[in-house]
């Protein structure tokens, strides 16, 4: 009797689905009308229309399809949708350090300069252009004309000056105690009268002059940074400590307009059809929050998404075979190393260090883990940035080299224990290690995926073989989770070899050698209490000389004192891959800065 | 040993008070909730500041932030304080700055995003329940009846594939599960979204913020059948377990209770084998499935970080475990208050609905 019953039950189960998926969007639809997609999109966000919106799609068309159409119209096929693995922390750039932040906000809102398309080469966006005075400590920028925010407030100078006020004073009203300005703080070397810039001041309505208390070679390269675009002075006023949240949202002059944030599912913004470079291609960009790698892909393959970044191996493999898909390398800026602790007095004799550099083998650790997209660094600058010493080469894999210096330091059987030199304590004071005890030599593996360093831990048991191999016996070694490493990092504590990594700022040279060691004139726990005078000396002066040449054998000269000193193992540089649906063309992958999104365009 | 049946008014005002009583142990066990979270979470190396500002943190920025959200205090008793004579001070924790915001009814901000923690969990805690729900609803859809069926044909083909079925939906690995899922139905067939709770460009109006509820107030059909389509999938990779938990169980105690003389009775005396599974039967068995299903519940509305994951359900669980890495504790302690309550009102249904299936079952 009962069966009947649940035969019953399945059979509606199953016919459900059937219907349900009958109504299913397709993920390649026949072309749509683009005639009437284009226009009520443009108007419909105006004003918060979205609801209304709907009940007309509703009243207008067949119960059954309706779904499938009203989809496709408002999804339509100029909808850009980009995959990615986390949501925006917040839409002011000010204030987050977060790439998924300037990701979207560099479609919204646009700084001074801006990096060429490609590359890491400063060109003017809202200014006209920038100008120095014979020392560079004054710097005069004359700004676009014409341009409005897109709350259809003018740009200009006191705009500027409006922004630049609120970030650089903590007095400000505008600058709430609540609020990191994290960037500003790090780049233009603190706030109030800390700060590099010394007075933004208006000129005339389209000049804005920089005064500097220092020259500040890397000043254009600075102003470029997502971190500092010009957003609206009458947005930010209007929603005081609540501009850049979900609500509210971003103004700004860039090629698109904010529209809306589903905290955790997706960012939607539209064309600016009166951007002053010309209007988008698209009609609108939703950037989608898919956190799972895999699932993202699946997501791109079902059509759902039309790009993505960060994909597992096996499906960049499977979408370079693809016939529907391509790969796109974002040019690498980043550098994945292997750190010493100074603290360790085995490291401070270089032919321990030298031994570890050649114990390691580059190459294999970068075909096999980085596959097409990696290199082997021979220079802590990627190969992108001047500066970077063409002249030095990898000194090569060589485990028996390695065991003969070992040997010649001292350690004929080998190296599995370390000294420490000097106590080591906690930010409280707690003695974590004390001077002369003995402990196992580490080998520090990162507990998050980088992009200079995709499978840490594999990498770091493949490092920990590598150098087994050439009678260096280090343990590998979890410090904990991020939060904790970084912690750790700062404080001097990773006892041993540790992994980590940097991704440039804004292309110059100052934002990887001399963030890491202008400092070094003393031991900086921070760099594993790494100390080298001369280095740090001619860091400093290379961030004031104006002259880019003079510049630029300075940073070839610091590399090769780096090498020379074996100071770091420098490990590889990451392309990273971004998959894309090859109806889409146009993406503008950029080393540096927020991607370009304006010229995405939908080529079948 | 049985009481004495009571009267209905008797037993009624009985079960008030007993509801009442449940409901004030409620208050000592969350703060008891309150303490041990607060202790663990201090307990995992990481400083929240650092946490947020990430590897350019300066020794300022990490300091202003500590004092802001009192992170700068000590967890819970100062005692330096106390020695000094400071009497305030020694209270001034940040346990007791916590608990008095939270006597308040404010669970404070997220340190990362700045947002108070109360509006991202109205808005993402709704996802969570709809989905568990949703699930719960296949499972019990799927489980009951091969459980009961299962049980009526013991060691038929039927009860064979079943009881293996369910072996394998305990142990299948969601997250295996579920990329299968989207592979089949969205890649292949492209039936179904590969995830998500709603397409692009449909908006429903928000009132509960339980989509298929709410679109079906506002009788926006597009907008139900949307949600619908994207809660399929999800739905069915985290009925897998409670289904099959509901299966077993419901099949073991079935099978106890056909064991019983009164129900040879009944079968006895000539009632259909429908009438006796049905209305003899199942009320009995009931007891201890009801048990299991109010765990389930529980379990699935404490989030689910890899079904969430998998198919970008924005809920609580993939919010909750993001929030634990990057030690934003007032989101931590906000979302594990909320689920511990859950917990408690969970089991004191589960408790109160034992008295409807028996009443033998007394609450002095």
């Amino acid at each position: 009797m009962y069966k009947k019953f649940y035969l019953k039950v399945f059979a509606l189960l199953i016919a459900a689905t059937i219907m349900l998926a009958a109504c299913a969007p397709q993920a390649t639809p026949e072309p749509p009308e683009m005639e009437e997609t284009e226009e009520p999109v443009m108007e419909e966000t105006e004003e918060e229309a979205m609801p209304e919106e709907t009940e007309e799609a509703e009243e207008t068309e067949e119960p059954e399809m309706e779904e499938t159409e009203a989809e496709t119209e408002e999804a339509g096929d100029d909808v850009f949708i980009f995959g990615r693995g986390a949501d925006s922390v917040r839409l002011d750039p000010a204030l987050v350090t977060d790439g998924e932040s300037f990701r979207v906000t560099g479609q919204v809102l646009e700084p001074l300069y801006q990096y060429e398309l490609g590359s890491t080469v400063p060109i003017p966006a809202l200014a006209e252009e920038c100008t120095p005075n014979d020392d560079a400590t004054v710097w005069t920028c004359s700004l676009r004309q014409g341009v409005k925010f897109h709350d259809g407030t003018d740009f200009n100078a006191d705009a500027v000056v409006f922004n630049y006020e609120r970030w650089r004073f903590t007095d400000n009203p505008y600058h709430y105690e609540s609020q990191v300005f994290e960037y500003y703080e790090y780049m233009w070397g603190g706030f109030d009268d800390a700060s590099v810039i010394s007075a933004v001041t208006a000129l005339d309505e389209y000049t804005v002059e920089f005064t500097l208390t220092d020259p500040l070679a890397p000043f254009l390269a600075n102003l470029a940074m997502d971190m500092f675009a010009i957003s609206s002075p009458a947005a930010i006023e209007a929603a005081g400590e609540d501009y850049g949240l979900p609500s509210v949202g971003a103004v700004g002059t860039g090629p698109f307009k904010f529209v809306s944030w589903q905290e955790g599912t997706e960012i939607v913004i539209e064309a600016n059809q009166d951007y002053w470079g010309g209007p988008p291609k698209v009609s609108q960009v939703v950037f989608r929050v898919i956190p799972d790698d895999s699932a993202r892909f699946l997501a791109l393959q079902a059509g759902d998404i039309h790009g993505l970044e960060q994909a597992v191996v096996e499906d960049l493999q499977t979408a370079e075979e693809a016939e529907d898909l391509y790969v796109l390398t974002r040019p690498a800026l980043n550098t994945g190393y292997l750190a010493f602790n100074y603290k360790i007095e085995e490291f401070n004799d270089p032919r321990v260090r030298e031994a570890v550099d050649l114990a390691l083998d580059k190459e294999g650790l970068v075909e096999n883990f980085y596959g097409d997209y990696g290199e082997v660094s021979t220079n802590f600058l990627p190969p992108l940035i001047w500066g970077h010493n063409e002249a030095l080469e990898d000194r090569g894999f060589n485990a028996e080299r390695a065991r003969e210096l070992l040997a010649e330091a001292g350690f004929p059987d080998g190296l599995s224990e370390v000294t420490i030199a000097e106590d080591l304590t906690d930010v409280d004071g707690n003695v974590l290690f004390a001077a002369g005890e003995k402990v196992p030599l580490r080998l520090y593996y990162m507990p998050v995926t980088r992009f200079y360093y995709p499978s840490p831990e594999e990498i770091g048991t493949a490092m920990a073989a590598n150098l087994f191999a050439a009678g260096i016996e280090a343990e590998l070694y979890l410090e904990g989770d991020w939060p904790t490493y970084l912690d750790a990092r700062r404080n001097g504590t990773l006892v041993g070899l540790y992994m980590l990594g940097w991704g440039g700022d804004n292309g110059d040279p100052d934002n990887f050698l001399g963030y890491f060691f202008s400092g070094s004139t003393e031991p900086q726990a921070r760099e594993g209490w790494y100390q080298n005078v001369e280095l740090a000396e001619m860091l400093q002066e290379a961030a004031i000389t104006p002259d880019r040449a003079e510049r630029q054998a300075m940073y070839e000269e610091a590399e090769q004192m780096l090498y020379d000193d074996v100071a770091r193992i420098w490990i590889a540089h990451n392309n990273t891959p971004l998959i894309f649906s090859d109806r889409i063309d146009g993406y503008g992958a950029q080393p540096v800065g927020a991607d370009y999104f304006e010229f995405v365009e939908f080529v079948d | 040993m049985t009481p004495p049946p009571l009267h209905n008014q008797e037993r009624e005002f009985t079960l008030g008070r007993y509801i009442l009583r449940r409901l004030l142990s409620v208050i000592p066990t969350l703060i008891g909730v309150t303490l041990v979270i607060f202790l663990f979470q201090r307990l995992i190396p990481g400083d929240p500041a650092v946490a947020m500002l990430g590897e350019r943190a300066t020794e300022e920025n990490v300091a202003r932030i500590r004092e802001q959200f009192g992170l700068d205090r000590p967890p819970f008793l100062d005692r330096d304080a106390l020695a000094e004579g400071d009497l305030a001070g020694f209270f001034d924790s940040q346990y007791t700055r916590y608990f008095s915001r939270l006597i308040r009814l404010d669970l404070g901000e997220s340190i990362h995003r700045r947002i108070p923690v109360a509006e991202t969990l109205r808005e993402r805690f709704p996802a969570t329940l709809e989905l568990s729900l949703f699930s719960m609803f296949i499972a019990l859809l799927i489980g009951i009846p091969f459980g009961i069926a299962s049980a009526s044909r013991r060691n038929s083909t039927l009860d064979g594939i079943t009881m293996v079925s369910s072996l394998i939906g305990v142990s299948m690995p969601i997250f295996w599960l579920g990329i299968m899922l989207i592979m089949l139905f969205a890649v292949l067939l492209q039936w179904l979204p590969s995830g998500g709770r709603l397409s692009t460009g449909i908006e429903i109006q928000s009132i509960t913020n339980l989509l298929l509820l709410d679109s079906l107030i506002t009788w926006n059909i597009p907008g139900f059948l949307d949600a619908l389509q994207h809660i399929i999938l999800p739905g069915i990779a985290l009925a897998t377990i409670p289904a099959a938990i509901i299966t077993r169980m419901t099949r073991s105690s079935m099978l106890d209770v056909l064991q019983e003389d009164y129900i040879r009775t009944a079968s006895a005396k000539g009632l259909s084998e429908r009438i006796v599974l049905f209305r003899h039967a199942l009320k009995n068995a009931f007891l201890p499935v009801i048990t299991i299903i109010g765990i389930q519940v529980g379990i699935l509305l404490a989030g689910a970080v890899l079904t969430e994951t998998i198919f970008s359900w924005p809920g609580i669980g993939k919010w909750v475990y993001d929030s634990i890495l990057g030690r934003d504790y007032p989101i931590v302690q906000g979302v594990t208050l909320l689920i511990a309550i859950i917990f408690l009102l969970v089991n004191l249904v589960v408790d109160l609905s034992y008295a409807l299936l028996d009443p033998r079952i007394s609450y002095d």
